[in-house]
């Protein structure tokens, strides 16, 4: 059943939106643990931070904030989830952390969630639907066209190695350290339509773009595609999918912060777009993220010559400031510098909880911990 | 057959020194490996040919050739036995006290008022049926009450891991078992003081059985989650080094026990839930018992079908014994009907059906008191142990019904519902 792209929704320049999919974990050995429909079933929440709801398979969870015109209000979202959750998760028994993996889980244990579209996408995609049990962060930045929703599509998508390799949390897959830092986005690269958005003009080149696709039975709805970023003109913005889950929800504002800040740099500055030959590079560029994180080389098409990525995302940092100042969250976006020069993002972290306890499952509770101190004694930053 | 062999035999042993004897009987031990093939292809043909839980069969196959029946195993095969099912029984009983989580009580108190409303409820109603209804004097009542209040930890894991059922109804049925089970430990460590003080004039008995009971089943469960944690601190997490330790310290305490006359089912379960308690490193928190350990089941389980006094059963004895059951039922499911509100109505029930199985720690106890006064003790603990036959056969199949319904069955279709 195909449906049309409806009309590119209005929204406020710059606002925000966040979704963090979350892994459900027994408190006894904090494996993956089937519990999203009685998690959600059991909730008593009237719904004022955003929406609680399920994802594909029944260990995974997801939350989305508000629309917020502020990294703050972002942030004041996600504590107002996770706390939700955590009131209803202890109450049911069932422990939840971040990160874009699961350590050590068997993916032939994940079951489908009930509801017709995830039923359909199993049906559709087989294994790789239970597969799929990986843990991502979706960053909505509001746009006011269509239009610049489109060129923000294709702008954006150079920086994805970028959000890949400050959000990068999955280096641990099937209980094995896969040397990569951000091992999720194998998971969703074996879907057909991943990858980038292809160089388009503008929203009517996309319209005609979608159309081709709906001719020829490869996407159904703007939800096939599962781009790295992707115009959502239900909700009049731009949406980043390549993060993995970050361990905390401060690094989830983080990076809401840098979305913002350079979507407002980008937009203000309007730099020349090499979308071409970009479509060279983008595979190449996030694979080398996805592996070696910070320490990446990158190509870049327009010199053409390789880039190291820490210090090009240094760099960027330092062009943004002003943006994050004139939008309030120069504080949540000086908080990815050490990650950047001291190697302190979450995968070093869960190596690091690794190397200490010489066993995963301590690894995800610690992980569980650092998503849900007890006490502020406990909160993240110390931790880390 | 036997017969023909013999006059050759004889005939050789006279001429061969190194041949023993000619075999009288089947060594215990390969008849009883034979029967446990026996129960093991049962409980795989009922399972796989009528759905049934795979318990049913191996106590099937235990009545079938036990005493009661046709006799393959003998009473003296039966003892001999024992150590086998104690073993078994005590490493299923360790597993359900590891997995008893105190900590979610407090995390969730309409759950601690469940519970206690399950413990309370089916105390008073049986002990009730038994005082008023069937005339029992106050300890034997109390000990029909103790030995079957609580459901059957090892019938309720096993069909928790038998279907691989993860969920809310799941773990509650768990958590509500291995609480009962707590429960009926102290109800029947009271009882025996209880018993000895209507039996026996000698005041001492009264007030030293149970404390030797309670007691010794603490040093025993402490003595053997000290020594597995002590060793398995020196080696890697989840290692199999790691597991033969908490296998060897578990049979250390069922050692123990049999050698102090403890309940190893107390012991072993007080060990489990030490275990847990005190591991505060997660030494072996992540250690499960060997894959297939399931298997421990069929010895157990042929045991207990083998060692039901079927011969002893009348049919009074039996309408009083399912009067028991239906009164067991109704405190449980009126217990978690009234109680434990975080969790739907309907799921609710399905906890209080899932609880039903009533096993081998029921025989077992009753077999403990039992033996304190054999010649009362029989006709008095005749309907705990009918109660605990007809539930042998029919309880498996409750609880796995129960998990079944709720959906949480790897094997199950999920519910159906919308998308939030």
């Amino acid at each position: 059943m195909t449906q049309a792209i409806g009309q590119f929704k209005h929204s406020e320049p710059l606002t925000l939106g966040v979704e963090l999919e979350l892994q459900l974990v027994s408190r006894r050995d904090f494996n993956l643990v089937r519990g999203a429909t009685d998690l959600i079933d059991s909730l008593d929440y009237d719904g004022r931070y955003g929406e609680i709801k399920l994802e594909i398979t029944e260990s995974m969870i997801e939350v989305s904030t508000q629309p917020q015109a502020t990294v703050d209000g972002i942030a004041a979202d996600l504590a107002g989830l996770r706390d939700t959750l955590r009131q209803h998760a202890e109450r049911n028994n069932i422990g939840i952390c971040g990160g874009g993996t699961h350590p050590f889980h068997h993916w032939p244990e994940r079951r489908i969630c009930p509801g017709d579209r995830f039923e359909a996408l199993y049906q559709r995609y087989g294994y790789l639907a239970k597969q799929f049990t990986v843990f991502g962060q979706h960053i909505h930045v509001g746009v006011t066209s269509a239009d610049d929703a489109i060129w923000l599509t294709q702008a954006l998508g150079v920086y994805v190695p970028a959000f890949i390799a400050l959000s990068a949390a999955s280096p641990f897959v099937d209980g094995v350290d896969s040397f990569f830092q951000s091992a999720r986005l194998n998971a969703v690269s074996a879907f057909p339509l991943s990858g980038q958005c292809p160089p388009l003009a503008d929203w009517a080149a996309f319209i005609e773009h979608f159309s081709f696709l709906q001719a020829c039975g490869i996407a159904s709805s703007i939800k096939d595609l599962y781009w790295d970023v992707r115009p959502k003109p239900e909700f009049g913005t731009v949406e980043i999918r390549v993060c993995d889950t970050p361990l905390a929800i401060e690094q989830a504002a983080s990076l809401a912060a840098l979305a913002q800040s350079l979507s407002r740099w980008l937009l203000r500055t309007r730099p020349e777009l090499q979308a071409a030959k970009q479509v060279y590079v983008a595979r190449a560029n996030k694979f080398q993220a996805c592996r070696y994180g910070m320490d990446a080389l990158l190509a870049d098409p327009a010199g053409p010559r390789q880039v190291p990525l820490r210090q090009s995302l240094l760099d960027l940092l330092d062009a943004l400031d002003e943006d994050a100042r004139q939008l309030g969250c120069e504080h949540w976006l000086n908080a990815l510098r050490p990650i950047v020069s001291d190697e302190a993002g979450d995968a070093a972290w869960l190596r690091a909880r690794q190397r200490q306890h010489n066993n995963l499952n301590d690894v995800v509770r610690d992980a569980c911990e650092r998503l849900m101190p007890r006490s502020p004694e406990k909160a993240w930053e110390k931790i880390r | 057959m036997l017969e023909a062999l013999r006059a050759p035999w004889e005939a050789l042993l006279e001429r061969l020194i190194f041949l023993p004897p000619f075999p009288e009987q089947l060594d215990s031990l390969a008849l009883f490996s034979l029967l446990l093939v026996v129960g093991l292809l049962l409980g795989e043909w009922l399972h796989a040919r009528a759905g049934w839980p795979k318990v049913v069969g191996y106590v099937l196959a235990g009545t079938l050739f036990g005493p009661a029946l046709l006799g393959w195993i003998s009473f003296e095969a039966l003892a001999q036995a024992r150590p086998l099912a104690d073993a078994a029984l005590g490493l299923l009983m360790m597993e359900v006290g590891r997995r008893l989580d105190l900590g979610w009580l407090f995390r969730n108190r309409e759950l601690l008022r469940s519970t206690l409303s399950d413990i309370g409820l089916s105390f008073a109603l049986i002990f009730a049926f038994a005082f008023w209804l069937i005339d029992m004097s106050p300890g034997w009542a109390a000990a029909t009450a103790a030995v079957t209040m609580a459901s059957a930890p090892s019938v309720v894991l096993l069909a928790i891991e038998d279907s691989k059922a993860q969920g809310l109804v799941s773990d509650r049925i768990m958590l509500h078992t291995a609480l009962s089970s707590a429960a009926s430990f102290v109800a029947f460590t009271l009882v025996l003081g209880i018993v000895h003080a209507e039996h026996s004039t000698d005041w001492l008995n009264a007030a030293a059985h149970p404390l030797w009971v309670a007691g010794g089943g603490l040093l025993i469960g402490w003595l053997g989650a000290r020594t597995a944690i002590v060793i398995a601190r020196r080696l890697p997490k989840g290692s199999l080094a790691q597991v033969f330790v908490l296998v060897a310290s578990a049979l250390l305490a069922v050692g123990l026990a049999r050698m102090l006359a403890v309940p190893v089912f107390l012991g072993l379960f007080l060990m489990g839930l030490l275990l847990a308690a005190g591991d505060r490193q997660q030494v072996l928190r992540y250690t499960s018992l060997p894959e297939g350990h399931w298997l421990l089941a069929i010895i157990l389980f042929v045991i207990v079908g083998a060692s039901l006094p079927w011969p002893e059963f009348t049919w009074l004895t039996g309408l009083q014994a399912l009067g028991l059951l239906i009164v067991r039922a109704a405190a449980k499911s009126a217990a978690l009907a009234w109680s434990g509100g975080s969790l739907p109505l309907p799921k609710r029930l399905l906890v209080g059906l899932g609880i039903q199985p009533l096993s081998a720690t029921a025989v077992f106890m009753a077999y403990e008191i039992l033996a304190l006064y054999p010649e009362i003790g029989r006709s008095a603990l005749a309907l705990p142990l009918f109660a605990a036959a007809i539930m042998e056969l029919a309880g498996p199949a409750l609880c796995q019904m129960a998990l079944r319904r709720s959906g949480e069955c790897e094997t199950a279709k999920p519910r159906a519902g919308g998308i939030a």
